[in-house]
């Protein structure tokens, strides 16, 4: 059995709206093991974005702890420690557009450190994976969706992290090209043996990874795809 | 290079399109710098200008007593066996009145002793025709070119010079006659003040004016080329006697150089102002950038970067546009001064107002002297405050959490 590169016990988190205090995650359990891919479904507003954020360590929880790879995270280090340790899709790709492909996913690289001739290398070959290693040196403005969303992959796995959060990565694409992301993420993380937490709302897609949990009333559930 | 820095420029300058924002951020410091730079120049010019003139008509050192130079060639001796000074020559002025076809005017007479004026002073080649100045003896006197103008008095022509000594010997009833000249040359040297009211006539002329004897009223000295001007000062009030003392050219024309200066600083202070407004203009476009890109702000924050490495990018952007705007501004500055007095030339033709610049400047060509202090103040000053305009953005983009920035969508 391998060791979880995730743990997550207890975790709840509420938003205060107005006078109402809104409960979102009330008892979220959870562990992720290297290379496992995990997808987690839920209505809109369920939470599932604020799930992955606690994961990412970009927010706290108000109750609950977090571990990587069985060390807490605390949010004043989760920032040092997020570069080398996970990677993240988001639905609306976050490219930066002043700079093309390939600086894009090499700024992964960047922000770990000064990115040597394996990094350059690594992003040439991921982006090769990826299939868009002709399209290196176009800017974001120049790619279709699916192909932005193809070097914000190829960006999450830059640094070679131990786990990559997709947030709805498919949300803002064709269901064809949604599809060829989703089957290129997992066929990534299974080569690289990185873990994988998939937020997204198309069942098919959920179906794909081993387990599927449903996050619902602030719990997150283990569930077959289809219920 | 680290990737905040690589991001601000990119951010800056981006492939492939025009930086609108970062063009404008530029130009305005770049405007302010040039204006600095220009207006920082031509007063150097002022000033510079000034001192040429002074040391071309008067040396570098004036030798001073309390009263009078009592013995004149003992003294001469003494200063020029002083290390560093080259040549010695006495002098005698003050105000007189001269009158020509019932026209008076209130010049300063200067006497020059012929004999060694010329190793001190390059009044000769200011005076026309040329060649007057050796036409100059005890009865002939050089009339600055706008005296001469007021007087409506040309070459050859006579006028009379009132001493002061008339009031005295009038108090004893004594009738004190007024001295006739006669006119030999022209002075121009193109500044006004000296162009406007000086008489020029031999040192002895002066002495019978003044009633002076042999005595004189100080000694202009012009020194080695090289020699430290202050040194050489020290040196003459060691050696002169208690009574002399040795000014600097500076010192003589402190009050007017002080000034020059204060017009100078005054005119940066005010100027500087636009620099200022342009750093508004940098720190509103970067403000609008953090707005813009709160979403790009937040994937750096999810990437692993720091709030401070986010507050750097912001910061490094408002320096980059601080050092591009001083560089372009300076380059538009020395290019306007190079062509400096084409412009007025060309402004004062289209306004047919040749006369009105030199009867209200100093000078007839608009002077230019850059002091590398000047250029550096200008240009620490506009690459800090340039900088200093980036922190509230650096601040604001720091300060947004990586959580709610990518919420922003």
């Amino acid at each position: 059995m391998s060791e979880p590169v995730l743990h997550a016990q207890g975790l709840a988190k509420t938003y205060q709206s107005g006078d109402r205090r809104i409960a979102v995650l009330r008892q979220v359990d959870l562990e992720v093991r290297a290379g496992e891919t995990v997808s987690i479904r839920g209505e809109s507003g369920s939470g599932k974005s604020t799930l992955l954020n606690l994961f990412a360590g970009l927010d706290t929880s108000d109750a609950g702890q977090l571990a990587w790879e069985g060390k807490p995270v605390v949010l004043a280090e989760a920032t040092r420690r997020r570069a080398a340790f996970l990677g993240m899709v988001f639905q609306s790709f976050y490219l930066i557009p002043e700079i093309d492909a390939f600086q894009n996913v090499l700024m992964a690289a960047r922000i770990r450190g000064i990115p040597g001739p394996a990094e350059r290398a690594k992003a040439n070959v991921l982006l090769r994976r990826v299939g868009l290693s002709e399209r290196a040196t176009h800017l974001p403005a120049q790619l279709s969706g699916g192909e932005r969303q193809r070097v914000a992959v190829a960006r999450a796995l830059l640094n070679s992290p131990r786990l990559l959060l997709a947030d709805e990565p498919t949300g803002n694409l064709d269901e064809h090209t949604g599809d060829a992301v989703v089957e290129l993420l997992l066929a990534l993380c299974r080569e690289t043996g990185t873990a994988l937490v998939l937020v997204t709302h198309n069942v098919a897609h959920a179906a794909k990874t081993q387990r599927s949990l449903f996050l619902h009333d602030g719990v997150l559930r283990e569930t077959r795809v289809g219920e | 290079m680290p990737w905040y820095l690589y991001l601000a420029l990119k951010q800056l300058f981006p492939t492939g399109r025009f930086p609108f924002f970062t063009a404008i951020s530029v130009m305005g410091v770049a405007l302010g710098v040039m204006v600095l730079t220009i207006v920082t120049s031509v007063m150097g010019g002022f000033g510079y200008e000034i001192r040429r003139m002074i040391v071309e008509t008067e040396g570098e050192v004036t030798v001073r007593p309390v009263s009078l130079v009592e013995d004149v060639p003992a003294t001469l001796a003494k200063i020029r066996a002083v290390p560093g000074v080259v040549a010695a020559s006495p002098y005698a002025k003050g105000p007189v009145m001269v009158m020509s076809q019932g026209i008076p005017a209130f010049p300063v007479f200067r006497g020059l002793d012929l004999d060694s004026v010329n190793a001190v002073t390059n009044l000769a080649r200011f005076v026309s025709p040329v060649g007057a100045m050796d036409d100059l003896d005890d009865d002939s006197i050089i009339l600055s070119s706008q005296l001469a103008q007021t007087l409506g008095v040309r070459l050859g022509d006579a006028v009379e010079i009132y001493s002061p000594l008339l009031i005295e010997k009038l108090k004893s009833d004594e009738i004190f006659l007024p001295r006739p000249f006669r006119v030999v040359g022209q002075l121009y040297v193109g500044h006004q003040q000296l162009d406007s009211s000086m008489v020029y006539g031999t040192l002895r002329a002066a002495q019978e004016i003044y009633g002076l004897g042999h005595r004189a009223h100080g000694v202009n000295l012009r020194l080695a080329r090289g020699a430290s001007e202050s040194t050489v000062v020290a040196r003459l009030n060691a050696a002169l006697p208690g009574d002399l003392h040795a000014y600097l050219w500076m010192e003589s024309w402190a009050d007017f150089l002080w000034v020059l200066n204060l017009e100078k600083s005054i005119n940066f202070f005010l100027l500087l102002f636009i620099v200022i407004i342009a750093a508004f203009s940098v720190m509103s476009s970067l403000l609008i950038s953090v707005v813009r890109k709160t979403r790009e702000i937040g994937l750096l924050g999810a990437l692993g970067a720091s709030p401070r490495q986010v507050a750097l990018c912001f910061c490094a952007q408002a320096f980059v546009i601080g050092v591009t705007g001083t560089g372009i501004g300076l380059a538009l500055g020395f290019g306007v001064l190079a062509i400096r007095n084409e412009i007025v030339h060309g402004l004062t033709n289209l306004l047919q107002r040749q006369g009105t610049l030199q009867q209200f400047y100093q000078f007839t060509d608009l002077p230019s002297h850059t002091l590398p202090s000047d250029l550096v103040v200008t240009v620490v000053a506009a690459i800090v405050i340039s900088t200093l305009a980036g922190l509230l953005p650096a601040w604001r983009a720091a300060k947004l959490k990586p959580v709610e920035a990518l919420r922003g969508e």
